[in-house]
């Protein structure tokens, strides 16, 4: 099973800390050697910095404000602790079951022009950047996340394009430039104040199309 | 915003659950410090890693009633962030087989590498890890955890883990030919 190139037991016994200096100086040469290794690998990583803490309650915040515009909507939705009984929460669950069952024959038939099969126009966004290493779009219809659509990006212009299925009615979108700038499309029709000091562009799409860009 | 800086962990999620939403921002600058290279360790990119944070923070936040102790917010959001390095990863890279690696050279055991040659090395070792094996392997020497905090982040027994990182260890250890 061994071969010259497994490591002693002794060494690993070292590296996990049970073997304690008995003078196998061989063997913890080696499991020095081994550490110091893996300490040069790790100190020439890069690794991501304050822009990642910036990116993430951008997002947040972009989250936040959307369900102020929710009102009470928001109460039902936002995280808090709460603490149930078995027995109430036995009823809570039963209650919330006929409940969604309710909303949903609510939703689904009586309320008009919404259906299963709610109408989607397929929509493209642009922005020129050719200096970007990577753009994607976040948006009020993907939770402001800005991993989830991935733009592409033609290398002969530097134009970056996605084309997304969007339902009826007003979107607010930001692009996300290299993962930490967030930049209004310069081309949109309407810009918005987000309430957080950053301005986001909006779409309003139509069932027949995009109305106002 | 010092004062929130010096709020516990417990105390900050607390905080956050009751609507104090910027509060969030000590735990995001306090667990990215803290776990940004094991995030690079793992994703093998650091674009890829501000990612996989970025994903795991935001995730953090929306399921933090489930944080069952604030107390150990960092540990549970370890466990968030370990997922999504792995799926990062398996989103922009394959798997890469130990026999396709060609980082010790052509000359054979005997050569001497250089701090990139090395660095290189292990780094092509840890793809081709398996991801049990390069999380414990991360946490143990690259980040220096002790197997008890590695068991409670991984949710794994000792044995399993110490199993794990000394399969591990035999790989880069191949990749490294020249130590003993």
């Amino acid at each position: 099973m061994s071969n010259d190139n497994q490591m002693n037991a002794d060494v690993h016994q070292i590296l996990d800390g049970e073997r304690a200096e008995d003078g196998d100086t061989h063997a913890q040469a080696a499991a020095a050697q081994f550490q110091n290794a893996v300490d040069g690998y790790a100190a020439g990583l890069n690794v991501p910095g304050r822009e990642v803490d910036w990116a993430v309650m951008k997002v947040i915040r972009a989250r936040q404000g959307k369900m102020r515009s929710f009102g009470w909507w928001s109460w039902l939705v936002q995280p808090r602790m709460v603490q149930l009984r078995p027995a109430l929460a036995a009823a809570a669950v039963l209650t919330a079951v006929g409940l969604g069952v309710s909303l949903r024959q609510a939703t689904l038939s009586n309320v008009p022009g919404v259906t299963d099969e709610t109408p989607v126009v397929l929509v493209r966004f642009e922005l020129p950047a050719p200096g970007a290493q990577r753009v994607s779009l976040a948006g009020s219809f993907n939770g402001w996340n800005p991993l989830e659509h991935r733009m592409a990006v033609s290398p002969a212009t530097g134009l970056w394009t996605i084309t997304l299925p969007l339902p009826s009615g007003e979107h607010q979108y930001l692009f996300v430039v290299d993962g930490e700038q967030w930049v209004p499309d310069p081309l949109a029709h309407a810009q918005v104040d987000d309430g957080f000091g950053t301005t986001n562009s909006v779409i309003v799409v139509g069932p027949r199309g995009v109305v106002r860009s | 915003m010092k004062e929130r800086a010096s709020l516990s962990d417990g105390a900050a999620v607390e905080r956050v659950l009751a609507g104090d939403t910027e509060c969030y921002g000590v735990l995001v600058e306090r667990y990215r410090s803290r776990y940004a290279r094991y995030a690079a360790s793992l994703c093998g990119d650091a674009d890829a890693a501000a990612d996989a944070l970025q994903e795991a923070f935001v995730r953090a936040f929306d399921s933090l009633t489930t944080c069952r102790d604030p107390n150990k917010f960092g540990s549970w959001f370890a466990r968030i962030l370990t997922n999504q390095c792995h799926n990062m990863r398996t989103r922009t890279r394959t798997h890469v087989a130990l026999d396709e690696l060609d980082v010790a050279g052509s000359d054979g055991a005997d050569a001497q590498l250089t701090s990139d040659e090395i660095g290189n090395a292990i780094g092509k070792a840890l793809e081709a890890l398996t991801r049990e094996q390069r999380e414990a392997f991360v946490l143990k020497h690259i980040e220096g955890y002790s197997y008890a905090e590695m068991a409670d982040i991984l949710d794994a027994e000792v044995d399993a883990l110490k199993m794990r990182v000394y399969r591990a260890r035999e790989v880069v250890k191949e990749q490294l030919r020249d130590f003993a």
